[in-house]
């Protein structure tokens, strides 16, 4: 059998002496880990829909373009000003906040108005040497020998960013990574970034990519979060990108006693996204909360994969995924949580709703409860179908007309889980796409 | 003078099960009417083909409202036209506020009637007035629709909705089922401060204790898809002490 040409790639990208590894004394760990990584993806290669994880992701279509590769790198110059014009609108809804770009590869850090505790660090092989909280976090939640993304963008890692909030920091100012291509041939860039939070620290990260040019950019991002002890971390994961863009994303979260981590996906545009999200609830009284919105119109696609893992006693999880699917889409949602035995007392609740809006669209839903532990409060419950006739006629008596009632049905619908999110310029943004697609902005204004 | 309503000969089925066999009733402005009828005789049916729910189909007969011929109009133009039909069960929307509903279904009517949207603080205003007519909460007003009401907070908001939307004639299905001798109170009392030598009311109800509170014009006995008998207020009286079984002997007799 012929290598697939991304394997060939990453075959191709990662150094000889990164692959032999033929001086062990010498080798570091980052270089350690990319050997690792590209066996895994080597081993593993392009998942196809007879791979369960991968039943409905069709990766086919533009899984075997020639891509080349742009490898994220430091900048030593100043941020640019020159906004793309698809990230402004993220940007302005955050009001002020702490920048970091990754534009065509190059990270562009403004760090002025980074405050005190906040520290942004590129990933080096000199920091994951010495910062032990960093060799920590590195490789220790992302699946690199289970999801052949994770396996290649680790392949591929010589460079990242590192987010770390110091010891009861409260980072007041949301901190916004973007992620900028313009591509005029296919392009894969792989990101990936860590998130350290250290005790009883406090922020919101908002995770957006934009793409231009017109040629297919495949972003396969890495994101691996280490949450200590009363710490609390709201993340969010927006797709709201041209038609060129292909995201797959890989995202974990370690919790620890008394800390939170909750996650936001919001997909309200986008031609292909996956993401994969785990959160560890690895020490008593620790919470995970995911969210997700999903709003898909023509062809897109849009699959989330959680899992919430209940390792000890007295967690709590609670998930809650919406979907309004038009056009000719398709939404995945697979939801796993697993109790382990010893996780008693746990509460667990899941959620997966979906709206659809055309006969040709079409969603997949899977609960996936695995419980050993017999002291457990857990639900799951997921629902598909169209608006309800009888609330649009009772609308529609009060003067009200179809379209409008189906468009304030499927707003009220959505907004339940946009309302989770806590940056209100944020939810405020959300919500106007929302109201946008409905082509219902004066009403819903 | 034209009536306000005219029922001619009006037929209705839902698949294919003829329900309205013949309807003839005239109501004019500043009457109250009521319908009245066993159960299954086709009391809901009327108001629901009144109001132009899409599971009925009518098959002859016409419905004159204004003059207008009502079955050519959907059911958003009938209500903005002035039609309101409060329902038997109000149906809950969670994540759509009152007042914004509310909001919406008036602005829609008054753009109907080429009128500018209320100033917001106008509306709070009206709306607040409004409510009180029913005994209702502001609170309610922030709330989803319906949502988690108690059988009399819905009935009551929607004559609450009838009051903002100040229609012309109303239909009143079953709005005593489900209630309480003070909800019925507190309903009936907001449909009379509603009534006015201008608007009709037909109220539709399975018992005679609403007629007590709102006191109608015209009584109309809805048997097998037919009116088999008006009368006056009286005739509420009769049926409450002897029930419907001789009307329905005297029907059969006259078929």
């Amino acid at each position: 059998m012929s290598t697939h040409p991304l394997v060939e790639l990453a075959q191709r990208l990662v150094p000889a002496h990164v692959v032999s590894g033929d001086v062990e004394s010498s080798d570091g760990r980052l270089d350690a880990l990319r050997r690792e990584g590209l066996r895994e993806f080597v081993r593993m290669g392009i998942p196809t829909t007879r791979h369960e994880e991968w039943k409905y992701t069709n990766l086919f279509p533009f899984i075997g373009l020639d891509y080349s590769y742009v490898p994220v790198r430091w900048s030593a110059r100043a941020a640019s000003t020159d906004a793309r014009t698809s990230m402004t609108e993220v940007a302005s809804a955050l009001g002020q906040h702490i920048s970091i770009r990754i534009v065509d590869g190059v990270v562009e850090a403004n760090l002025t108005n980074v405050p005190d505790g906040v520290d942004i660090l590129e990933l080096t092989s000199d920091i994951v040497e010495n910062d032990k909280d960093v060799a920590r976090t590195l490789g220790s939640g992302a699946p690199i020998g289970s999801h052949p993304f994770v396996a290649l963008n680790t392949a591929l890692l010589e460079s990242g960013i590192v987010i770390r909030l110091r010891k009861g920091v409260q980072c007041e100012l949301p901190i916004h990574l973007s992620v900028e291509t313009t591509a005029n041939a296919s392009t894969l860039i792989a990101p990936r970034l860590l998130i350290i939070a250290e005790e009883g620290a406090e922020a919101d990260i908002i995770h957006s990519s934009h793409t231009s040019g017109g040629a297919t950019v495949l972003d396969v991002t890495v994101v691996e979060a280490s949450i200590a002890a009363t710490a609390h971390i709201r993340y969010y994961k927006i797709a709201d990108d041209s038609d060129a863009s292909r995201s797959i994303s890989s995202v974990t979260a370690d919790v620890h006693r008394d800390a939170t981590f909750t996650s936001h996906a919001l997909s309200i545009g986008g031609r292909f996204v996956r993401n994969d999200l785990a959160i560890r609830l690895c020490e008593p009284s620790s919470q995970g909360f995911l969210y997700g919105v999903s709003l898909l119109a023509q062809s897109e696609y849009t699959d989330n994969h959680t899992v919430v893992d209940h390792m000890v006693p007295h967690c709590h999880s609670e998930e809650l995924y919406k979907g309004i699917y038009d056009g000719s889409s398709t939404g995945v949602f697979n939801g796993k949580i697993y109790v382990r035995p010893q996780a008693q007392k746990t509460t667990a609740y899941q959620s997966n709703h979906t709206l659809l809006l055309s006969s040709k669209a079409q969603v997949q839903a899977k609960p996936q409860l695995e419980i050993w532990a017999d002291d457990v409060k857990c639900s799951h419950g997921a629902t598909m179908g169209q608006v309800d006739d009888e609330a649009i006629f009772y609308f529609r008596s009060r003067g009200i007309d179809e379209a409008t009632a189906k468009a304030l049905l499927t707003y009220a619908f959505v907004s339940e889980v946009a309302e989770k999110i806590s940056l209100e310029g944020l939810r405020e943004l959300v919500m106007r796409r929302i109201a946008r697609r409905l082509s219902a902005e004066s009403i819903l204004a | 003078m034209t009536p306000l309503l005219q029922i001619t000969n009006l037929h209705a089925s839902i698949e294919d099960r003829e329900i309205l066999k013949g309807i003839d009733l005239t109501v004019n402005a500043g009457e109250v009417h009521a319908i009245m009828g066993p159960n299954g005789s086709g009391k809901s049916t009327l108001a629901s083909v009144l109001a132009g729910r899409e599971d009925y189909s009518v098959t002859e007969g016409s419905v004159l409202f204004n003059g207008k011929e009502l079955m050519e109009l959907s059911p958003e133009e009938r209500s903005r036209e002035g039609l309101f039909l409060a329902f038997q069960y109000p149906v809950e929307i969670p994540g759509v506020s009152t007042a914004n509903f509310v909001k919406t279904a008036v602005n829609e009517s008054r753009k109907h009637r080429g009128q500018e949207p209320l100033e917001p603080a106008a509306f709070l205003a009206l709306m607040r007035e409004r409510m009180a007519l029913v005994e209702m909460d502001p609170s309610f007003l922030q709330r989803s629709l319906n949502e988690g009401f108690s059988g009399g907070e819905k009935k009551r908001n929607e004559i609450f909705q009838m009051a903002m939307l100040d229609p012309v004639l109303a239909v009143l299905d079953e709005t005593d089922s489900g209630l309480d001798i003070d909800a019925l109170r507190i309903v009936a009392s907001g449909v009379n401060a509603l009534r006015r030598a201008d608007n009709a009311t037909i109220v539709i109800t399975h018992y005679q204790r609403l007629l007590d509170h709102i006191v109608p014009d015209y009584v109309h006995v809805l048997w097998n898809g037919r009116i088999v008998k008006s009368g006056d207020k009286s005739l509420a009286l009769e049926l409450e002490q002897r029930g419907y079984d001789w009307l329905k002997q005297e029907a059969a007799v006259e078929a």
